[in-house]
This record gives structure tokens, C-alpha cells and sequence, in this order.
């Protein structure tokens, strides 16, 4: 599904996003961060401006340590799954490899968030948060082959096909999907405490969210069609390039949050909100790629400009300009976080922060 | 090459040739189908020796179960399931094609049939076992398009058709591999539900499905048969002929049956002995096809005979003589049977002509 998109003066005039960092972000909270936030939003008399104000003021929420605690326990997590020394020697290392491999842990944390955001707790969500990390890996293991994206370096690491040969990733790939399913549906991965009535089709309703977001209609359909325009000059549509970002990333990122509240036993209308909130983040995680890509260097991004796919050489900035692309990441902020509204202020934080981490990250 | 898969997957062989050498008499469908309602509804209500009467015709005789209905019925139901699921996906128009190239181009579907007799030995319905059946097929397709990729086994032909690879080329074909691997998993959530099978079964079926796609199985069985293949020749071991052949398709069978028999419903010891068969069973289908690379005719095979030989790869008759080979086929189809002794005979039936079956075939 591409999201129509049309701009109106109106609509600029009315989204006024100022990039403001929140204090929480930057670390210890000072008083004149705080003023100026308050002072900032209390402008525009919006009542969801005035909560986020007294949200971060009020608990002082501390995004970094949210995010790096996550990071952590996911990392603890990913290592369990995958014990070292198991057999194949070759395969599991090459699994471990890719996974350790280091990384921010957003889809984990948007599982996790929306897990708690619907009033569950994170722990029932753990072994969901290691099953996207684990999709996300896999997707970027066969991404960088030879016969896809053909890339030698991720994160300044070699990549999986230099260090272990194409074959091996190719099936560590493989096993890392299927592992993904097989930790999801174990009941050994989850806490004792989940509710034994309900947990069980709550976690085959999160599988079959997670292979669909995966699958033909999903990651998988994005990068067909992403490889698809390689080959012609021509530039993609802005409607084709939104299907390529809703379902190479947006997908993924949707099935993260999407199942964490099914998991926590969220309601069908708190998980549609989420899933629309996940949607609004997902492409604006590209918007700003691509606005990135034009106002920072290579060196600073830490990959190589000039890449060859159809999603790298068609770009929102060259569709829509600079200002509108930086206009339409403002209004996709706003859509997410008015899905939140409904939510609990507080439980809602981590999501609210997470909208804004990606909107106003430099890299 | 997965010999396994090739002979399970002949298309079009003439059912002369077929059960040439397995004696079955072939009945009318309908009426025999008739009477075994009949004589499973009398069953019930008889007393013990008017049932052991009515079991033993049945079995002894030969003439009241027609295999090769059950089975060309059963294969039928499994195809139009597997295309009913596949027409049903909204995605890129080549993912599409892709994926039904392969999934749709025919074969016996032994793999399918097997987990819907074990469901229904167990108790279970036949329409309780079709997703775990059709997953079985997907999982079991994509690992023969990885497979057939020039890093891996580097196949042109695949039953003598463009491998899927050569037809599409390899970016999609690597990704159709995914696809069938994330939709395998989407049906068993989704089409368990959809058919009333209790979610913790469904979760003990994607658990076993999952460890066989991966480290537990195929993928973790490619990657010993790839290292087996640089080994001079004659270093490989029985043990490690072993390991390739239960890792790389023994498992896959044992998990079909094993599923089946979760999904139906089955008790811990059902469950149990459904696997030690299957297991059994999907070691006689790889001796029975290295005892054919050196016994049959081309014709027969489908294929060159005498390829494996000719590639100096390790095989039963290779490692334990022909005569050797031959006597651990017997070996293992007793074994695969006595697990079904005891056990209600009529709903044994199928599983006992498909390890004959199994045993007899000539391709």
C-alpha cells in the first residue's frame, strides 16, 4: 500500500517541528532545555506537545539509558539463542558472526516498547524482540551477497560471505530465519509468568505477523522490486519508491512493534494504532536516510555514497525537494505520534522518543 | 544434488513402472473407499472379535487399502492447497512466478502425504495436517533453490527443467528461497488457526519445522555435505554419511510426520513413535536412492546413472557393498514398521505401504 501524499500550504503553515533536541536525548537534563522545550511546544497550545513536555520533565526520561539498556538485554538475549561451540562449528559462527555483529537494536526496542506501551511486560516480549533482530540480520546477510547488494563491509566489519564464503551465508541466513520461528514458538523462551489461557495464540497470531512482514508480501517483495528498477535509467515514481521503503524497511519495523503488543496482550485497536504508528516511523526512517544522504558526507554516514539500487538513486529529496522532504518527515512524526495519544502517557514515552530519535539522528 | 528429492519429486512416471515391483492389486476407489467407512464405523461398534476379524482382512489381504489412490488423492489435495496459498499472495509479479516454478512442478509429494497419515493415525483429520503439510513442501523447496545456486551444489537442471536460478536468475531466486521459508511458517500460524487446531499445537509444530529448516537440519546438513565434498576420496566416514543424510533429508521427513502427528492431536509416546518411523524412513529413502544410482538404468532414474559414483562422492554401497546396502534397506524398513505394531490397523495402513513403498521403488 502507497501512502498518498499531497502537499498544501495549510498543512506546512500547521506543522511547525522544530528540531529541538529533548533534553533526555542529550543526557542529563538541564533547566533551560527544559524551559525552552516547555516554552517551545506550550506556543502551540497542542494538548499531545504539552504531554510529551511533561512527560520528559516530569520523569525525566533518560532515552540513551533506555536504549542502551535494551541494547544490553537484547545482546544477552541474541547470545543465548545461539550458543558458541554448537555444530556446525562453520554455521554458528557464521550465525554469531552477523548477529554479534553489534548495532542500535531499534526493532528490538519498538518490540519491547510496544510490548510495555499495552501493558505487558517486557519480558513476555524478549523472545519477539530476539526473532526481528535475527530477520533483520538475515535479511542483511543475503542483502550483501555477491548476486544482491554485492557489499564487502557493514559497519566497518567485513561481511558475512567475505569472512565466511557465499555458501555459508546462505544457509546462515536461512538458519537464522527459521531460528527466528523456532525461538518465537518455544515455550522455553518465555517467562513463567506469561498467561498459560492466552499466550499461546497470542504467539501464533505474532508468527504469522512476523512471516507475513518477512515473506512475499513483506522485506522479501521490497527488495524484488528494489532489484527489479536497477537495470533501467529511469527514475521510480514516488509511488513505487514508498512501496520499496514501506516493504523493505516499514515492514519489518512494523512487525516489530506490531507484535510486541499482540504478545503483551494489547486490544485489535491499540495494535492498529501501533501498526499505523509503525508505518509513519518505518518510512520516516527513509525520509531521513535520504535527506541525509544529501546534507551529510560519506565519511560522516559511515557507508560509500553511489550505491547502485533503485532506493538509492531515486530519492525524496530529488522527488520532492529538500524542504518538502524535510516538511513531509515533520508530518510523518506528527501522524505517529498521534497514534499514541491514546496510550499512557509514560508507557508511551519510549515510542515518542524512538519517533523522534529517527527523525532527528545524523546517521 | 538431493537424490532423495529427485526421485520423490519424478513427475509423470508411469504407474506401471512405478509399482512393478510392489504388489497391489488395484480396486475400485469408490467402492473400496465406501468399505473402509464401513468397516472403520462397524469397527467401533463391533465387539473385539468381529474387529480383529475385520483388521486383519484388511491388512493381510492387500486388496482392501489402494495406496496408489491414497496417494495420488492425497498429493492432489496437497497441490491444490500449495497453489491455492501461493495464488493467494499479493506481491511483485516475478516473486510470484518464481516461487510457483518450483513449488508447483509436480512430484509425489511424500513428504506432504506422510505428515496427513500421520495426523490421521493419530486421530487427527486430514484438513488439521494440510498446513504443516504444505509448509513441509515449502521448506523443502526453497532449500533445493538454495541448493541448486552456483556457491552452492551449482545445478543447471533440476528434474529436468532450468533450475529456479537459471529461469529467473539468482537474486531471485535467493529471495524466492526466502519467501517460500517466511511463508512455510505464515501457513502453519495462519492455516492452523484457520483450521481449528489448538495454538499450542501449532506452536509444537512450528518448533520442529523450525529446527529442521535450520541448524537442526538442512542447513546444518548442506554444510557437512559441502565439506564432505573437498574430502579425499574414501576419508568419509559411515558416521559422517550418516550425519549428511539425517541432517539433510531425514530430518525434513521426520518433522513432516512428526507434526502431523503434534497437529492431530497425538500423545507424547504417539509422537515419539511417529518419529523413530519417519526417521527410519527417511534413511531407507537415501539408501534406497544410492542402491539405485548403482543398480538402475537412466531410464529409470530419470537422470544419469551412475553420477554419484562417477563423482567419487561417498555412498552406502560404496562404504558397506552392495550386499551390505541392500541388507540395511531390509534393516531399516522392519524397523520402521515395528514402530507401527500395536497400533490400531486400519489407520496404520497408509504408513506401512508408503515405507514398502519406500523400500520397492524403482526411481
Amino acid at each position: 500500500m502507497a501512502m498518498a501524499f499531497h502537499f498544501h500550504p495549510l498543512v506546512a503553515s500547521r506543522v511547525h517541528f522544530s528540531p529541538l533536541p529533548f533534553a533526555a536525548a542529550t543526557g542529563a537534563p538541564s533547566p533551560s532545555s527544559s524551559v525552552a522545550i516547555a516554552a517551545h511546544y506550550h506556543h502551540h497550545g497542542r494538548r499531545r506537545f504539552s504531554a510529551i513536555v511533561a512527560t520528559a520533565t516530569t520523569t525525566e526520561f533518560n532515552f540513551k539509558a533506555y536504549m542502551e539498556e535494551r541494547a544490553v538485554a537484547v545482546n544477552r538475549a541474541l547470545d543465548a539463542a545461539i550458543p558458541a561451540g554448537g555444530l556446525p562449528a562453520a554455521l554458528h559462527d557464521a550465525m554469531r558472526y552477523a548477529l554479534l555483529a553489534g548495532g542500535k537494536r531499534v526493532r528490538p526496542a519498538l518490540c519491547l516498547a510496544a510490548c510495555a506501551v499495552v501493558g505487558g511486560p517486557e519480558s513476555w516480549a524478549m523472545p519477539a524482540a530476539a526473532a526481528v533482530e535475527m530477520v533483520h540480520t538475515m535479511s542483511l546477510v543475503h542483502d550483501d551477497l555477491p548476486c544482491m547488494d554485492d557489499d564487502d563491509l557493514r559497519r566497518g566489519k567485513p561481511t558475512c560471505h567475505v569472512v565466511y564464503g557465499e555458501p555459508i551465508a546462505v544457509l546462515a541466513g536461512d538458519a537464522l530465519l527459521s531460528l527466528s520461528f523456532h525461538h518465537m514458538a518455544s515455550v522455553g523462551s518465555y517467562p513463567p509468568a506469561v498467561d498459560p489461557e492466552k499466550h499461546p495464540a497470542r504467539v501464533v497470531r505474532a508468527i504469522g505477523e512476523l512471516a507475513r512482514c518477512i515473506g512475499s508480501e513483506g522485506l522479501v517483495a521490497g527488495q524484488v522490486v528494489d532489484l527489479e528498477m536497477t537495470g533501467t535509467s529511469q527514475t521510480v515514481p514516488l509511488e513505487l519508491l514508498e512501496y520499496i521503503h514501506l516493504h523493505k524497511t516499514a515492514a519489518l519495523l512494523e512487525a516489530s512493534v506490531v507484535i510486541g503488543a499482540i504478545i503483551g496482550g494489547g486490544t485489535d485497536e491499540q495494535i492498529e494504532a501501533l501498526r499505523k504508528y509503525a508505518r509513519s516511523i518505518g518510512l520516516l526512517f527513509q525520509v531521513v536516510d535520504d535527506i541525509l544522504d544529501v546534507t551529510k558526507s560519506s565519511e560522516e554516514l559511515g557507508k560509500t555514497a553511489g550505491k547502485d539500487l533503485a532506493s538509492d538513486k531515486t530519492t525524496y529529496p530529488k522527488l520532492l525537494g529538500l524542504a518538502k522532504s524535510r516538511e513531509f518527515a515533520e508530518k510523518l512524526v506528527s501522524d505517529a505520534t498521534e497514534q499514541l495519544a491514546c496510550f499512557d502517557e509514560e508507557k508511551a514515552a519510549p515510542l515518542l522518543h524512538l519517533a523522534n530519535y529517527i527523525a532527528h539522528r545524523q546517521n | 544434488m538431493n537424490k532423495l528429492a529427485s526421485c520423490f519429486l519424478q513427475h509423470g512416471a508411469p504407474h506401471t513402472q512405478i509399482f512393478k515391483s510392489y504388489h497391489v492389486q488395484r480396486s475400485p476407489s469408490l467402492q473400496l473407499l465406501e468399505n473402509r467407512s464401513v468397516s472403520m464405523t462397524r469397527h467401533r461398534a463391533a465387539d473385539r472379535a468381529a474387529r480383529g476379524t475385520i483388521v486383519d482382512v484388511a491388512v493381510d489381504s492387500g486388496t482392501s487399502f489402494d495406496f496408489e489412490s491414497y496417494l495420488s488423492a492425497k498429493a492432489r489435495a496437497v497441490h491444490d492447497a500449495l497453489d491455492l496459498t501461493l495464488q493467494g499472495l499479493r506481491c511483485p509479479e516475478v516473486l510470484s512466478e518464481s516461487m510457483r516454478y518450483s513449488v508447483l512442478a509436480g512430484g509425489k509429494r511424500l513428504r506432504p502425504v506422510l505428515a496427513i497419515a500421520a495426523c490421521e493415525l493419530v486421530g487427527g483429520t486430514a484438513a488439521a495436517a494440510v498446513p504443516v503439510a504444505c509448509a513441509v513442501e515449502m521448506i523443502h523447496t526453497a532449500s533445493l533453490i538454495h541448493d541448486d545456486m552456483p556457491c552452492m551444489d551449482d545445478d543447471a537442471l533440476r528434474r529436468g527443467r532450468p533450475s529456479n536460478h537459471v529461469a529467473f536468475g539468482e537474486p531471485t531466486a535467493l529471495l524466492a528461497g526466502d519467501a517460500l521459508l517466511a511463508l512455510a511458517f505464515e501457513h502453519v500460524a495462519r492455516g492452523s488457526a484457520g483450521a481449528g487446531v489448538p495454538a499450542d499445537r501449532a506452536l509444537r509444530a512450528v518448533v520442529e519445522l523450525g529446527s529442521v529448516a535450520g541448524v537442526g537440519g538442512i542447513a546444518a546438513g548442506q554444510v557437512a555435505d559441502m565439506a564432505s565434498e573437498g574430502a579425499p576420496s574414501g576419508s568419509v566416514s559411515l558416521g559422517a554419511l550418516e550425519y549428511i543424510h539425517v541432517h539433510k533429508t531425514a530430518r525434513l521427513v521426520e518433522a513432516a510426520a512428526v507434526s502431523g502427528a503434534v497437529v492431530g492431536g497425538g500423545g507424547d509416546g504417539e509422537v515419539e513413535r511417529v518419529r523413530r518411523y519417519a526417521h527410519f524412513l527417511g534413511l531407507l529413502g537415501q539408501v534406497v536412492d544410492d542402491v539405485l544410482d548403482v543398480t538402475g538404468t537412466s531410464e529409470q532414474l530419470g537422470k544419469t546413472a551412475g553420477k554419484d559414483v562417477a563423482a567419487g562422492k561417498a555412498t552406502y554401497p560404496r562404504l558397506m557393498g552392495l550386499k551390505g546396502a541392500r541388507a540395511y534397506m531390509g534393516e531399516l524398513l522392519a524397523k520402521a514398521e515395528a514402530e507401527l505394531d500395536g497400533l490400531d490397523a486400519a489407520r496404520t495402513a497408509p504408513l506401512r505401504h508408503l515405507a514398502r513403498f519406500m523400500a520397492h521403488r524403482q526411481h
